[in-house]
């Protein structure tokens, strides 16, 4: 069994008093305490148009089906604040919903279902300009 | 202009051959600009299971918020590896955050109908779960 963990800390002066989040997380399998043991490593990928690409295909991820314990961590590897990438995530009926949108620098990690073939995270980059993702999923 | 630093850290000397260090941080700042968010929303609550049905709205999309860059940040603080969160956006489910879990994402809310839906699993589950909702400041419409 691997042990991996995932560490946030946010710091804010958003309020008088401050904010500090700091919160670790060991990966498990989903309803036991057995660390995830596979993973994508962490891929690259650019792009130079606007269109909506499928980043990660459940299909091509050898995610055990019904396991429910994987996590995703996305970065945008850009320093443009002007720019970002549209994340999207499809549902077993291919109907998307966007999540959110990764702007120079942001990054993301989330739980993903990933239990039908259909639930693939798209993204979709903001320009033409080349811009840079990466990504890593950590499965069962 | 408040500045908010997230930062992300990930290892493991096992997964791989080689030992994984990977990290990142990034200041969250409002959509297209270097202007940092303005508001938050934290706070901690306990969800249980409720049979057949989405149980807690934990985040309102507004039409204020519509294609903002809010991020969210939520942990499930329950000890039992069997009990999780499911997380919506609207319909499309997220994914499950087990014990002890947490996640940072952002949130656009497109429209009205991008709400943040939280419900706690299986039967008998009950998560104790902490939350902060970073946003940008909304110009309130008049009182009608």
């Amino acid at each position: 069994m691997a042990t991996t963990t995932a560490t946030i800390t946010i710091a804010s002066d958003i309020t008088d008093y401050g904010i500090n989040i700091n919160k670790t997380m060991t990966m498990t399998k989903a309803d036991t305490t057995i660390g995830l043991e596979e993973t994508t490593g962490l891929a690259s990928q650019s792009f130079a148009a606007v269109t909506q690409v499928v980043l990660i295909d459940v299909s091509a991820t050898a995610v055990t089906a019904a396991a429910g314990g994987h996590k995703v961590y996305i970065r945008n590897t850009g320093t443009d604040k002007a720019e970002h990438f549209k994340i999207t995530l499809a549902d077993t009926t291919d109907d998307t919903e966007e999540i959110g949108r990764l702007y120079g620098g942001d990054w993301m990690l989330f739980p993903w279902l990933a239990t039908d073939a259909n639930e693939d995270i798209y993204v979709q980059p903001s320009t033409s300009n080349k811009m840079t993702i990466e990504y890593m999923v950590f499965h069962q | 202009m408040a500045t908010t630093t997230a930062t992300v850290s990930i290892n493991s000397t096992d997964l791989l051959s080689s030992p994984l260090s990977l990290s990142a941080s990034t200041v969250c700042m409002k959509a297209g600009t270097t202007i940092g968010l303005e508001l938050v929303e934290a706070g901690r609550g306990e969800i249980k299971e409720a049979d057949a049905s989405k149980t807690a709205e934990f985040g309102l999309a507004t039409a204020l918020g519509n294609d903002t860059a809010c991020k969210v940040y939520m942990c499930n603080n329950a000890t039992d590896p069997t009990y999780y969160i499911d997380v919506d956006i609207h319909d499309t489910n997220l994914g499950r955050l087990y014990a002890g879990d947490w996640m940072f994402i952002p949130w656009s809310q497109t429209d009205v109908a991008a709400e943040i839906v939280i419900e706690a699993e299986p039967a008998g589950a009950i998560c104790p779960y902490e939350y902060a909702v970073f946003k940008e400041a909304e110009t309130l419409e008049d009182h009608s």
